[in-house]
């Protein structure tokens, strides 16, 4: 953690879904601790439980056991020291893309003209001048997330949640906002848990991966990304280190398979 | 006042071919009418006195705006007025009780459940079915008005209803994340989310509230009202006049809509949807 301070703590996190008939452990003795500023993504196999992960730091969703610190201050519920980002955008259809950004301001009752001016900056930030006044349905994918990444911004929260932000994009706009969010993230210094199922991503971003193992989700293994930026995915650094994480995951991505087979056959023989 | 203008001049405004193919239509439907008519007279049918001319019921039109009836004085556009008053009161008081009572029911499972059972026993029942009980105890103005009450409550609270359900749970979670208590959620997301959906409520309970307003009217003794008119004039048999306040009926239920439906789409275009 370079000595950085810690900013997100989780300790020992259980979390345990109860549905009708069964119950699912989603996690299960998830600890990490993510540091002021920095950069830290998460990977693991689908339904490992990284949105869950993510949902309670975020507030969204109840743990069933363990901790949770943002700053030092205990985990209750949502709130805009946390920004996240979502997958699906989740912009407001009926709100422009400086209302959208503003969101957060108005709920806070800061006057318009200081809201103009907070949503002006941001909007400068990830290039979105002349689209204030667009509804997102007007809006491309990467320009949609422009929006999602300004209007968690806006409310200067401490940490910013992004849930594989970029899992809707196309493989050019995914590049370029990977690039984007490495200089809005130079700008801001926030701390960033990001994640994803892509090895690439993950390495092109992050200063630690984080892998998850197959659920019940917890730590597998942290690699470090000591590589200075801006990254080249051809270097054979990047490539070694990429080839590293494969591993580790390939192993995970075997027992999510194997499970799901014998998923299946349970469900066929009943 | 001004923007009604062009919100009218919008909902009529079409393309051309849309507008030939409609006069051609028009066209087709009134020379049938008038061969109908030729046919009746020309075979001295009983039925003719009930199938006036085209041009006849034109006339009638004209004139139901001039000459004063000779009953109560009245002239088309006072029975207009009292038809548009009835309407009117019923959407207001509709508007004001479905929408608070949609919200609560689709917010909270307690007031659905409380509330579903007394919709689901009132909701089969047509409105006309009140219409004795109503005029005799509200009278010729305000029991109309209460039928048409009943006409346009139904498709608002299910339309609010609908809407505050379907309000998508990921821009509930955005809102949490940027700070939002209950009240936020509420006046920010669920609130703009489930406009649409009245919209559409209200125009649905608008067309069915013209529906009503004509059989409440016809039963009516004074009063006026356009129901009332037809149903004045069929008495005395003047089936040019009928005619006439039919056509009214017509053209008045397809302003109201289109004037709905507009309101509607820049509803959708200011809030950004579609
Ligand atoms: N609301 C829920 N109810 C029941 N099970 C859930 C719920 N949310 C997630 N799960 C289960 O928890 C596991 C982890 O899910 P998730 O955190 O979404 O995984 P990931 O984001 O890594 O793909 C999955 O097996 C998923 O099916
Ligand atoms: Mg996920």
């Amino acid at each position: 953690m370079d000595g950085h301070e810690v900013d997100i703590r989780m300790e020992a996190l259980l979390k345990v879904f109860k549905e009708e008939t069964r119950e699912i452990v989603a996690l299960k003795e998830f600890s990490l601790d993510v540091g002021d500023g920095e950069f830290v993504c998460l990977l693991g196999p689908s339904g490992c439980g990284k949105t869950t992960v993510l949902r309670i730091v975020a507030g969204l969703e109840t743990k069933s056991g363990g901790r949770v610190t943002v700053s030092g201050v205990e985990v209750e519920g949502a709130g805009s020291n946390r920004g996240v980002v979502f997958q699906e955008f989740a912009l407001f259809p009926w709100r422009t893309v400086r209302k959208n950004i503003e969101f957060g301001l108005e709920v806070k009752k800061i006057p318009p003209h200081e809201r103009e001016a907070v949503s002006s900056t941001f909007i400068d930030l990830v290039n979105l001048e002349g689209f204030e006044n667009a509804h997102p349905h007007q809006l491309s994918g990467g320009m949609k997330q422009r929006v999602g990444i300004a209007r968690a911004l806006a409310n200067d929260p401490a940490v910013l949640l992004m849930d594989e932000p970029f899992g809707a994009l196309d493989a050019q706009t995914r590049n370029l906002m990977q690039k984007e969010l490495l200089r809005i993230w130079s700008a801001t210094r926030k701390t960033i848990l990001f994640v994803t199922h892509s090895v690439d991503e993950a390495v092109f971003l992050a200063d630690r991966i984080v892998v998850m193992t197959a659920r019940p989700g917890k730590v597998k293994r942290i690699i470090p990304v000591a590589l200075p930026r801006p990254r080249e995915r051809t270097s054979s650094e990047f490539i070694s280190i990429r080839g590293e994480v494969l591993e580790e995951l390939d192993a995970e991505f075997a027992k999510t398979m194997m499970r799901e087979m014998t998923d299946a056959s349970v469900q066929h023989k009943a | 006042m001004l923007s009604l203008v062009k919100l009218v001049k919008g909902a009529i405004a079409l393309n051309w071919r849309q507008l030939l193919l409609g006069a051609l239509s028009l066209a087709i439907f009134v020379s049938a009418w008038q061969m109908y008519s030729w046919y009746l007279n020309a075979n001295v049918s009983g039925y003719a006195a009930y199938v006036p001319y085209p041009g006849e019921v034109a006339e009638a039109f004209v004139d139901s705006f001039v000459t004063p009836a000779g009953t109560d004085g009245l002239v088309m556009s006072d029975h207009i007025i009292a038809s548009l008053k009835r309407i009117f009161m019923g959407f207001v008081i509709a508007l004001s009780i479905a929408v608070p009572a949609g919200l609560l029911m689709g917010s909270y499972i307690t007031a659905e459940g409380l509330g579903m059972p007394i919709v689901e026993i009132f909701r089969p029942i047509p409105p006309l079915a009140w219409i004795p009980l109503f005029l005799v105890v509200l009278g010729y103005l305000k029991g109309p008005a209460a039928i048409v009450f009943l006409g346009i409550f139904f498709p608002i609270l299910f339309n609010v209803i609908l809407g505050v359900k379907r309000v998508d749970p990921i821009l509930i979670d955005a809102a949490k994340t940027l700070g939002s208590k209950k009240r936020h959620l509420f006046l920010k997301v669920v609130l703009p989310y489930t406009t649409p959906y009245l919209m559409t409520g209200i125009k649905v309970g608008l067309g069915i509230g013209w529906m009503c307003i004509v059989a409440a009217e016809m039963v009516g003794k004074y009063g006026g009202g356009v129901g009332f008119y037809i149903w004045d004039r069929s008495d005395i048999g003047q089936w040019d006049y009928v005619f006439a306040g039919i056509a009214m009926i017509a053209i008045l239920g397809i302003l109201t809509t289109g004037v709905a439906s507009q309101v509607e789409r820049r509803l959708y275009a200011w809030m950004g949807m579609k």
